[in-house]
């Protein structure tokens, strides 16, 4: 007994009992509820089931029901529309912010610091302000296109189901462009100057020194900020419910609000966990790629 | 010459980016001080006029600010204190050896940051009711939440116990300190700053959490701002200088605490967010 107690304070023990707690926690409240998820998922849970442990057996039921409901086709649309879409805008702004802000001119550390003002808003809020922006009678958004010249009348970005999806889309590039910013400003920074000096010297000019030295060098943080943004995006809850709420009819809904969605407004948690189970293996598979291109670049 | 001339440009352009990107936080504030007439002028006022500070002061009672401000700030502090309590000393641990098990123990915290919380909750929340959890709402909300953000606070601590010299430590063992001794006296001291700031963006994440909050939480007398916002903007939704003057008094504690410790917050992202 004593040698355990002295192990704790003094040997091993000591860190083996910091991992475990940690690890137990998590295991009892991420891994179990990963494990019950597969399970409900085959089962029929509503609000007259909830509170026992074990729910009646449907087999593949649920299953079946989700991938044959009609909007079941929208919503995997939707969600590739919203991902891809987010994605490929955060990245592109935030990698051409980060190059503008590493030309060292004075204040453009400061600079860049400010935008991280927008990623550290909670999402709702984030969601709350551009419902107003994007108003269609009152909203500055209608108001800056209509001074541009590039729309004649109002766009009702909220409620005409065209346009939905793209609103939180909008809403979503501008939360999460600040996050790509500072990722890449990292793998930017770490590119050694006198690589760029000798191709000045080769006379290479700018476009041919972004193409031959920064992008090769900056492969696995552009691997590894894409595959977050791909995580974070299918993360992304809050500004669905504070902009559209999915709608109207579906054509803002994606499948994390889907799944939500049957849980909590239909109290089916059985379909709601089929989702669940579905989207969560796309993320798993997704982080795989996020964690061996930091891998190669960190060395674990 | 022809340099300072392109720093001064560069330094304009930034502040015209600048100005669009942060254009939404502005018009947050502007609008809060604008009388019900002037928000649905065309075209929009977009400088303030006389700031009508009783719109923050009407919302204050009828839209329970207090009631939510104080929820908010328990999820907030008890989410922090779970995540501080159980994930530092696995940080730590994490940083300080290398090895298959310690790359097992990395790789599972790097899968559970990513699950998405509006996915997690249907299982927690069928969970929590099968075992009597949502009887004690704000806890079981605590709970969750916790678990979302514990990962990503490991991350960034670990960055900060990496630059903590381990001869400093093994100094402390040659003196006659103990393992737990040595780690509390002289580890976590020295990486106080790096645990500080990640405890700082577990807070904000707790502030402003939704998802969690608003499927756990049945009561409305528990529930967060967040909620709070959500439930004023429906009946309130024309009102947007009453909606943005909660908004701006549910953010400002958030948007000061970032501008007081930008340099802080940044260095602590960009330390751990890669690794």
């Amino acid at each position: 007994m004593s040698r355990v107690l002295r192990s704790l304070r003094d040997g091993i023990g000591f860190d083996t009992l910091l991992i475990i707690i940690a690890l137990s926690y998590l295991f009892v409240f991420a891994g179990l509820p990963l494990i019950y998820n597969v399970i409900i998922s085959f089962q029929r849970v509503d609000v007259f089931s909830l509170g026992t442990l074990w729910h009646p057996n449907v087999g593949f039921e649920n299953y079946e029901r989700v991938f044959n409901d009609p909007l079941a086709r929208r919503v995997l649309i939707n969600t590739l529309i919203f991902t891809l879409g987010s994605v490929a805008m955060q990245f592109t702004l935030g990698f051409a912010a980060a190059l503008f802000f590493h030309q060292r001119f004075p204040g453009a550390t400061w600079f860049r610091g400010l935008f991280l003002a927008g990623w550290i808003m909670p999402g709702l809020v984030v969601g709350v302000l551009w419902n107003w922006l994007l108003s269609g009678d009152f909203g500055v958004i209608n108001h800056v296109l209509r001074s541009l010249g590039l729309i004649d009348s109002a766009i009702f970005w909220r409620s005409d189901t065209a346009w939905s999806l793209y609103a939180v889309m909008m809403a979503n590039v501008w939360y999460g462009m600040p996050f790509n910013m500072i990722l890449l400003s990292v793998g930017l920074a770490a590119i050694p100057d006198d690589l760029y000096e000798a191709a000045e010297l080769d006379g290479a000019n700018a476009w041919q020194r972004f193409w031959t030295i920064t992008l090769p060098m900056m492969r696995s943080t552009i691997g590894a900020v894409l595959a977050l943004g791909v995580i974070f995006t299918l993360q992304q809850f809050d500004l669905f419910a504070a902009i559209t709420q999915g709608g109207p009819a579906g054509s803002s809904t994606v499948a994390q609000y889907w799944s939500w969605e049957l849980s909590f407004r239909e109290f089916d948690f059985g379909r709601g966990a089929v989702i669940s189970v579905t989207m969560i293996i796309v993320v798993l598979f997704v982080s795989l790629i996020y964690v061996r291109s930091t891998r190669a670049e960190t060395r674990l | 010459m022809s340099n300072a001339w392109t720093n001064r440009l560069l330094f304009v352009i930034a502040l015209v980016l600048a100005g669009i990107y942060l254009f939404p936080l502005y018009w947050m504030y502007v609008t809060s001080l604008k009388t019900q007439s002037s928000i649905f002028a065309v075209p929009p006022e977009f400088l303030p006029g006389v700031p009508q500070w009783q719109n923050y002061a009407l919302i204050w009672d009828v839209a329970n600010i207090p009631r939510y401000m104080w929820n908010s700030l328990v999820i907030a502090t008890g989410v922090t204190a779970f995540t501080l309590i159980f994930g530092a000393g696995a940080a730590y641990v994490l940083a300080r050896y290398r090895n298959h098990w310690i790359d097992i123990a990395l790789f599972l915290v790097l899968m559970l940051q990513v699950l998405p919380p509006s996915l997690m909750v249907t299982p927690i929340f069928v969970g929590f009711a099968s075992v009597g959890l949502l009887d004690y709402p704000r806890f079981g909300a605590i709970l969750a939440i916790s678990a979302k953000t514990m990962p990503f606070f490991i991350i960034l601590c670990r960055a900060a116990f990496m630059t903590v010299p381990r001869e400093l430590e093994e100094a402390a063992l040659v003196d006659g300190n103990s393992r737990a001794g040595a780690f509390f006296m002289i580890v976590l001291p020295l990486a106080r700053n790096g645990i500080l700031v990640a405890a700082l963006l577990i807070f904000m994440q707790g502030f402003g959490e939704y998802v969690y909050s608003a499927s756990l939480i049945a009561d409305n007398r528990l529930h967060p701002a967040s909620i709070g916002m959500t439930n004023f903007l429906q009946p309130n939704v024309v009102n947007w200088n009453a909606i943005m003057a909660f908004a701006a008094t549910y953010v400002t504690p958030i948007v000061a605490a970032f501008v007081l410790l930008q340099r802080q917050i940044v260095n602590g992202l960009t330390a751990g967010a890669l690794k």
